[in-house]
């Protein structure tokens, strides 16, 4: 598969590195474009659209350490920060509207239930992409 | 199928930067905003962050000159990664070492020197001077490893003498230490260029220029950052003390397998024209002592040392004083017992007689020349991350002016590199590139600097009774006194042979320190805000004069400016005759009209600035309640070279105005093709 775009959303957790790491090793070769993005998930009971601060401070160190991980291995990172009522929706549609062939998704190793638990996001990406989705999992901690 | 929605919201803060865009989704609720940043700035914790964008130029000319920076000095570099621009052991022993491992180049010349005025029986002293100078070495080399072990911050002799000795002879040491740099980079410079002269005599003529030139590539080094320059500069150092060093287990083979070689007979011999005296023995040992320089470099910088800082800073200061002692020990031996002279006309060096005797003048003579030419020259890499390191210490206690603690983009004292490379380029054309003429002023600095620091020191232990403190006491008190006894040989020996001029320099230079500090200090009192006042800003109205030279777009765009500031705006037009000004006011009232008052100034000396300035002090009126700002309106042409063709009436204003009392002048450019902000 012929690499041009990949999309990587990151949520600020221990393996955002390793998600970068991953993006770029896999699209050097495809001297793909690497997009990161942080959704910021805004409550129904405020306007899409509302200056959420502590939130988007948040996104753009989450981005802005992306970027020096990109940077220490001489790769390029495109940022973006969106707000959305569900991330998993607006990771899609940004990855339909970048033309992107691949979503590359970090999973922090939780389990919940006895069972390694995935997350919502993770879930409703794999379900509703159409495009080619890789979920990254964390190792489990030993 | 996304669709962007209105690009602002006039609800939103103004301060907000950035913007945000509406984007409908593949589904019905799906709808998400993308948060477009404003060119230049991004969010950090609670404020706003520039990025390097805004410092990306406009124009063509200015991404010329960007790129053209970019290629010299390297891509900015961000304060937060001034962690990682810290050296390593291995290149920081090629920064920080090189002075002191290149003197090996030519202290055993200096020492030879000395001695050859008394002719072979003077030369006898060649080894034993060589081991008493190896001795103070490693005494001094002990006494900085508790420099390092008591201030791990770094600065050096001149924060052990100030913190423990008082201001003054903190000083003292920051200016012998100043002066040192400086004499450092042009001696080690000429020494470069000597080491070229002996492999190719024809540079000789050239010698100056070669000097300056090399100073230029090193300040431009230097200018990338000292992690950079660490990196740039470690090669050629490391070059230097393996080729030396084969050079001399040769030799050293030469002797035990008694194969004993004819010396190199340099040009001219040096006339023996004294008899050997204590007073010539101790100026032989003055001028040897100049290998000691760069001793105290690794104490003043351990802060640029990886972590851990200080631990690394001992071990190169270890390695950096055991290759010296051996390549000066090593030199100074195979060249006593090869009988080598030093030559007369400087053209040839001890170290290459001594490399051409023991290997012949084939590829390996100019392997060897080449890098004692290159390790001579970076030995003023030391300086230039020590003169800047110290500066920016001293700047930052106010002793020196505050550009020195500013960092450029590479995180290097960009200010300090350059008045370094200034100064001592002067130096070295002065003395036309002469190593013999510029070693007299060196050294007594850098002993003055090692003398205070280890008294300093000593009183340090005293007073802290740390565990052991007896011994490092002991280790100071031993090192002041040896570094003492030599400063005073210095002094003495080389005083009419230039090293008056150094100790006339360091007294005006504290002075000069001692001045600026007392300029900061009023300044300081003058502007100090009470650290727990809580100030109440009042409102203070001024009265805005907009002086108008004709009435045209330009000067209407600066009167509506004024009129936004406030309502009490005046404007006043100079004329040179009754004429003119009858035909402005009639101008006036058709286009301005009577909404705003005008004063017209008739000036029949064709004086502009003058009777303005009488003018506003007749409306000031000495009332200082209420501050006189004047809106000037000033054409800016498209083109630079096109400001030639106006009178820059408005600039003149500005300067006269500079240093007017209880006035603001306000500068109201008006861009010919910015259509947009003539409306």
């Amino acid at each position: 598969m012929k690499l041009t775009n990949i999309l990587v959303p990151l949520a600020g957790t221990a393996i955002d590195p390793d998600i970068i790491e991953y993006a770029i090793a896999l699209g050097r070769s495809h001297k793909a474009k690497i997009t990161a993005v942080h959704v910021i998930e805004v409550k129904w009971n405020m306007p899409l659209d509302a200056v959420l601060d502590a939130e988007l401070e948040r996104g753009e160190e989450i981005l802005a350490h992306a970027e020096k991980v990109a940077e220490k291995l001489g790769a390029h990172l495109t940022t973006e920060v969106l707000q959305a009522r569900e991330a998993a929706a607006a990771i899609v549609d940004t990855a339909v509207e970048k033309g992107s062939e691949l979503i590359l998704l970090g999973m922090p190793y939780r389990r919940r239930l006895g069972r390694v638990y995935v997350g919502r996001t993770v879930e409703d990406v794999y379900v509703k992409a159409p495009c080619a989705v890789l979920a990254y999992r964390q190792e489990e901690p030993k | 199928m996304s669709d962007v929605g209105p690009p602002e919201d006039p609800q939103r803060p103004s301060h907000v930067p950035e913007r945000f865009e509406r984007t409908s989704g593949r589904r019905i609720g799906d709808a998400r905003v993308k948060i477009v940043r404003r060119r230049g700035f991004r969010r950090g914790r609670g404020v706003i962050v520039a990025t390097e964008e805004v410092l990306e130029p406009t124009s063509v000319t200015g991404r010329a000159v960007s790129v053209l920076r970019e290629i010299l000095f390297g891509k900015r570099i961000p304060s937060e990664r001034e962690s990682e621009e810290r050296l390593t052991k291995v290149t920081g022993l090629a920064i920080f070492a090189s002075d002191n491992i290149s003197s090996s180049a030519y202290a055993t010349e200096e020492l030879m020197r000395a001695l050859a005025l008394a002719g072979a029986v003077g030369l006898a002293f060649t080894m034993p001077l060589t081991v008493a100078i190896i001795v103070v070495l490693a005494i001094v080399v002990t006494s900085y490893l508790q420099v390092i072990k008591a201030y791990p911050q770094g600065g050096g002799s001149y924060v052990v003498a100030s913190r423990n000795l008082g201001v003054v002879p903190g000083l003292l040491a920051a200016a012998a230490l100043l002066v040192d740099y400086v004499l450092t980079v042009s001696v080690s410079v000429a020494g470069g260029v000597l080491a070229i002269t002996t492999a190719f005599p024809e540079v000789d003529p050239m010698k100056v220029g070669v000097g300056v030139v090399f100073i230029v590539l090193l300040t431009i080094g230097n200018l990338r950052g000292i992690r950079e320059a660490g990196v740039v500069f470690a090669g050629p150092t490391y070059f230097y003390v393996a080729s030396v060093a084969v050079v001399l287990a040769i030799g050293f083979y030469r002797v035990i397998s008694g194969d004993i070689p004819t010396p190199v007979v340099p040009p001219k011999l040096i006339e023996p024209d004294e008899a050997l005296s204590a007073f010539l023995i101790l100026r032989a040992f003055s001028s040897g002592s100049v290998g000691l320089s760069g001793t105290e470099a690794v104490a003043n910088g351990v802060p640029a040392f990886r972590e851990p800082a200080a631990r690394n800073a001992s071990i190169v200061l270890i390695a950096m004083g055991t290759l010296f002692g051996t390549l000066f020990f090593g030199i100074s031996f195979l060249a006593t017992r090869f009988g080598i002279q030093p030559d007369a006309t400087e053209t040839k060096s001890v170290i290459g007689l001594l490399t051409q005797t023991i290997v012949g003048d084939g590829t390996f003579f100019y392997v060897v020349q080449a890098a004692t030419a290159i390790i001579l020259v970076l030995a003023a890499n030391t300086s230039f991350s020590g003169f800047p390191r110290l500066a920016s210490i001293l700047a930052t206690d106010r002793f020196m002016p505050r550009q020195f603690a500013q960092r450029g983009d590479r995180l290097a004292f960009s200010f300090g590199i350059l008045v370094l490379a200034a100064v001592s380029a002067l130096l070295l054309v002065i003395y036309g590139g002469s190593v013999n003429g510029l070693i007299p002023l060196y050294t007594i600095g850098v002993f003055i600097a090692f003398t205070l620091s280890q008294a300093g020191l000593v009183r340090h232990w005293l007073r802290e009774r740390t565990p052991g403190w007896q011994l490092s006491a002991g280790i100071n008190a031993l090192g002041a006194v040896v570094t003492g006894v030599v400063t005073i040989v210095v002094a003495v020996t080389k005083f009419l042979l230039g090293a008056w001029l150094v100790l006339a320099v360091m007294p005006l230079l504290i002075y000069v320190m001692w001045r600026v500090r007392r300029h900061y200090q009023r300044i300081e009192d003058e502007l100090l805000i009470p650290r727990a006042a809580r100030v109440h800003l009042a409102r203070r109205a001024p009265r805005v004069i907009v002086p108008i030279a004709r009435l045209d777009r330009s000067s209407l765009n600066a009167l509506s400016l004024a009129r936004g500031i406030c309502p009490d705006v005046l404007a006043v037009h100079i004329s040179y005759d009754e004429e003119g000004a009858a035909s402005f006011r009639a101008r006036w009232a058709a286009v301005v009209g009577p909404e705003m008052p005008l004063e017209v100034i008739v000036s029949p000396y064709r004086a502009l600035i003058a009777p303005l300035l009488s003018y506003l002090d007749a409306v000031d009126g000495g009332d200082r309640s209420r501050p006189i700002v004047v809106a000037l309106a000033e054409f800016v042409p498209n083109h630079w070279w096109e400001a030639a063709l106006h009178n820059q009436t408005a600039l003149r204003l500005k300067l006269a105005l500079f240093n007017r009392k209880n006035t603001s002048v306000i500068d109201v450019p008006f861009h010919p093709d910015d259509e947009d902000a003539h409306h």
